[in-house]
């Protein structure tokens, strides 16, 4: 049978009456979540937001509270912190919005997809990495600040006039391979979320893209 | 048209429904960014097929080579003579198990679209879309043919 002669039955498909959906059908729809993958990554980006809120407010209240204001700097990087995660989650969640173009034709909505996605994961891979080295940065200068090197008779401390455990090439040993590390695993785990997708939707433009001469 | 969409890219009611309020949520969403410039049957194509074809949903269940229970149900009061029945069921597990992009082609192809109209709603030229459809059509043709053989 050709696919010609399917028309007819497409057409007989048109005339037979379509289930109608009332406003109220309609409404409730609309109100349901949207199971969309990018309606998905928003929510779980929110989900993030909520929970860092949720920890670091108690922390920096905690800090400008107790110890009579003494700590209150450990609440200030953290507010430091928290100002450099908006930064991040306003840009995720812009890429997200850039990836929602369901009006334009098929081929450029697939070819903007690719492109968001691939973005999104540099940067979540890359944002994820940096915050390693940033916190332990932070954290080495609280603990240089609030607990100055006590006199020591090690032989690490009467050489370069700091504790082994504040030395700065301690902290740098440790961090070069917590960082490699953590930048592996991102990229692990991004691959492991979102890498099935891509590899589907760059099939799918090669097939729309396939040139005949 | 969503419930021919629908129909046409998932396999279970449960999909479908699923689908159909995918779509219902994404028109909603685009409609205060319609200007006017594309026709209203295109706009609403671009979004049918843009949400069916490249949104990342759990793996549907492929139908089987030939599942002959695929006719949509508006036509299954429908008869037709015995041989032509039969061709239609295997017309329709074809179409099925073809590509996304080329279910695509073969529904704006059966809703008697231009190439030009194509063109708008998939970004192909027209040049590969009729190339596409020829190869489409004779791939369909191989495979109810060989289900036919293989039936008999």
């Amino acid at each position: 049978m050709e696919l010609d002669s399917l028309k007819y039955v497409w057409r007989t498909l048109e005339s037979a009456p379509a289930p109608e959906k009332s406003r109220e059908q309609i409404s409730a729809l609309l109100r349901k979540r949207s199971g969309s993958a990018v309606a998905r990554m928003q929510r779980n980006l929110r989900g993030e937001l909520i929970l860092i809120l949720a920890t670091y407010t108690p922390t920096i209240l905690f800090y400008f509270l107790e110890f009579d204001g003494k700590l209150s700097g450990i609440s200030w990087a953290f507010i430091l912190l928290l100002a450099i995660l908006a930064v991040y989650f306003h840009r995720k969640n812009k890429l997200l919005r850039a990836m929602q173009c369901a009006e334009h034709t098929l081929r450029s909505s697939l070819q903007q997809q690719i492109h968001t996605l691939k973005k999104y994961i540099r940067f979540y891979v890359q944002a994820g990495t940096i915050m390693i080295p940033i916190m332990t940065i932070f954290t080495w200068l609280i603990i240089r600040w609030k607990f100055p090197p006590a006199p020591g008779a090690d032989l690490f401390y009467q050489i370069s006039g700091s504790p082994w455990w504040q030395h700065p090439l301690t902290w740098i040993a440790l961090l070069i391979p917590v960082t490699a590390g953590i930048y592996f695993v991102n990229l692990w785990y991004v691959n492991r979320l979102y890498g099935q997708h891509i590899r589907k939707l760059q099939e799918l433009l090669r097939e729309m893209e396939e040139e005949f001469s | 048209m969503l419930y021919k969409v629908c129909r046409l890219y998932c396999f279970s009611d449960t999909d479908r429904q699923d689908l159909f309020q995918e779509m219902v949520i994404q028109l909603w969403k685009s409609w205060p960014h319609f200007r006017g410039e594309s026709k209203f049957s295109t706009w609403l194509y671009r979004i049918a097929l843009n949400t069916a074809i490249s949104d990342l949903r759990k793996q549907r269940r492929r139908p089987s080579p030939i599942d002959v229970n695929e006719i949509p149900a508006p036509l299954q009061h429908v008869t037709w003579p015995g041989e032509e029945d039969q061709q239609l069921q295997q017309l329709y597990a074809a179409i099925n198990r073809l590509s996304e992009i080329e279910k695509a082609l073969v529904m704006l192809y059966l809703e008697d679209k231009t190439y030009e109209e194509m063109e708008d709603i998939l970004g192909i030229n027209q040049n590969n879309l009729r190339v596409k459809m020829n190869r489409i059509k004779e791939k369909l043709r191989k495979m109810t043919k060989e289900a036919t053989y293989g039936v008999r």
